[in-house]
């Protein structure tokens, strides 16, 4: 379970990302977190595994006030919260199974990770996890000869491999074409589903958000400005969030080409 | 046209400019001349002397051969200095191009400290440091070593620390993400993107190194340089001939196959 209760965050600019943020976000849940580009969005999502540190406020995540954690509390906690990115962030000269395992590092003592080694459990997890992303004959390929569907499935293998509570993703198909988008977004739901991992996505496609969120959460300018099922959301409600009216560009479109 | 024009230019460049590279030009043949004049060294000289550096170039042929087998234990000598100082220095290296590199150490003193310490090893000349470690160490290879650990260390780190800060910092964002620790980060998402680079100019510096030990020897720092030294002193020309194609032969063959090697790296 994750609280944020009265989460402020300003940067050092004067900016301010979140503006008394009060939000409960239930286990096992599938969330979509929706609103144009500067909404505060990334930072509501970089808030809850610290890669910002709000500035006020408390934020619970798996019964820890994660503000309140550093060092290595941090990166315990971290352990248990997979992060999916726009641009994938993998390390492109690196294999594909260098970096899945990765994301056992949390779990590695430091002088084994430096010296690649890692446990036979380790591997055989790794490699099972490229094989639920259905892209295990790339295993020794550099990760930079895959097209960027083929990569994000190879992060999303690498955050599998943390054996995660929750996974964060932060526009995970802004730099995908709608058919691979799909089927991005669908991995990330059958995971959802089948392990049971509260899954937190930023979204700025309107008829993405409302075909796999559970529950829509609505940004502007930093605030909270809807919060509800996705059963009841309607291009009404994005209106609302958005400010404005829905464009084509807001459509990632393409569900019917597949 | 019926109406003529009332202005012709004068010109392609306005007065302002020629004006500025008139001065100019008139400025540096002064300072050449005051310079001639000052050291007595006019390059007419080079024309007159012209017999005398023929006369002298007779007197290195035809080279000693018999001489070799002298050259070959400095030769070796000098290739082992700058073996064990490359070896040495590019393991010093790590460490300072990390902490040298902004996108690595976010502290500024810590990453301005360590600038300025570099810079000032920088400015130092690689003979410099090698006369001073010889009146530390006395004559002889290890003064040599010493010497350019701290000549290469400069080149490396200046080199290795501007690759790092244009690596792709998002895999380490996605690293730390993960619960990795500061090394595992270095390992993981900083290592894997800067190694080619790091080994080709680990052997760009030991080329470099090869050359600099030779005329380290001419201050007394050990290698090939201390003989040639020798001999230029004794005035026995044949031999120094000798050296120098020798020396020459082997650094265009280090040169080639190090080129070869970088090649394949990057």
């Amino acid at each position: 379970m994750i609280e944020f209760n009265d989460v402020s965050l300003v940067y050092p600019n004067g900016t301010e990302g979140l503006k008394n943020i009060n939000v409960k976000i239930n286990e096992g849940e599938f969330v979509v977190i929706v609103g144009l580009s500067g909404a505060g969005k990334s930072t509501f999502i970089r808030s809850i595994n610290r890669l910002v540190t709000p500035t006020s406020g408390s934020l619970i995540v798996n019964n820890e006030d994660i503000l309140k954690a550093n060092g290595k509390d941090l990166r315990k906690l971290r352990t248990k919260i997979g992060m999916i990115f726009q641009s994938y962030n993998l390390v492109k000269r690196s294999t594909v199974i260098k970096n899945v395992i990765s994301g056992r590092l949390g779990y590695t003592g430091t002088l084994k990770s430096i010296m690649n080694l890692f446990s036979k459990e380790d591997k055989l997890l790794a490699y099972e996890n490229l094989k639920r992303v259905n892209i295990e004959e790339k295993l020794y390929n550099r990760a930079d000869e895959l097209s960027g569907g083929q990569q994000q499935r190879v992060s999303i293998a690498r955050v599998l491999t943390q054996q995660p509570k929750l996974i964060l993703a932060d526009e995970p198909v802004a730099s995908l074409d709608p058919p691979t988008s799909h089927q991005v977004m669908k991995y990330l739901k059958q995971i959802n589903r089948e392990d049971k991992i509260t899954t937190i996505v930023n979204l700025h496609f309107i008829d993405m958000a409302m075909e796999y969120a559970d529950r829509i959460i609505g940004m502007r300018a930093g605030e909270v400005v809807f919060d509800g099922p996705a059963s009841e959301v309607t291009e009404q409600t994005f209106e609302e969030i958005y400010g404005r009216s829905i464009r084509d560009e807001d459509r990632r479109g393409g569900l019917e080409d597949e | 046209m019926s109406k003529e024009s009332s202005f012709v230019p004068k010109g392609l460049y306005p007065f302002k400019t020629k004006l500025i590279i008139t001065i100019s030009l008139i400025v540096v043949f002064g300072f050449y001349l005051l310079s001639s004049i000052k050291t007595e060294s006019f390059i007419v000289h080079f024309f007159v002397k012209l017999p005398n550096v023929f006369g002298l170039v007779g007197d290195f042929f035809p080279p000693d051969w018999s001489y070799v087998n002298q050259v070959w234990p400095k030769l070796f000598e000098t290739i082992h200095i700058a073996i064990i100082a490359t070896t040495i220095a590019v393991i010093i290296s790590i460490p300072f191009s990390l902490l040298t590199a902004n996108n690595v150490t976010t502290n500024s003193w810590i990453y301005q400290g360590m600038r300025l310490i570099l810079n000032i090893i920088r400015t130092i000349p690689d003979i410099i440091l090698a006369v001073v470690f010889v009146g530390l160490f006395g004559i002889g290879a290890f003064s040599g070593i010493i010497a350019l650990i701290i000549f290469a260390v400069g080149i490396l780190v200046k080199l290795m620390s501007e690759v790092i800060e244009t690596i792709d910092m998002n895999p380490t964002e996605a690293i730390r993400a993960s619960g990795g620790n500061g090394l595992q980060t270095i390992s993981f998402a900083i290592v894997p993107q800067v190694l080619p680079q790091f080994i080709s100019f680990s052997l760009y510096v030991f080329e470099i190194n090869i050359r600099a030990s030779l005329v380290l020897g001419l201050v007394g720092a050990g290698g090939i340089g201390q003989l040639l030294n020798t001999q230029i002193n004794f005035m026995n020309y044949p031999a120094v001939s000798t050296i120098i194609i020798i020396v020459f032969a082997v650094v265009v063959v280090i040169d080639i196959i190090s080129g070869k090697l970088r090649e394949g790296l990057v």
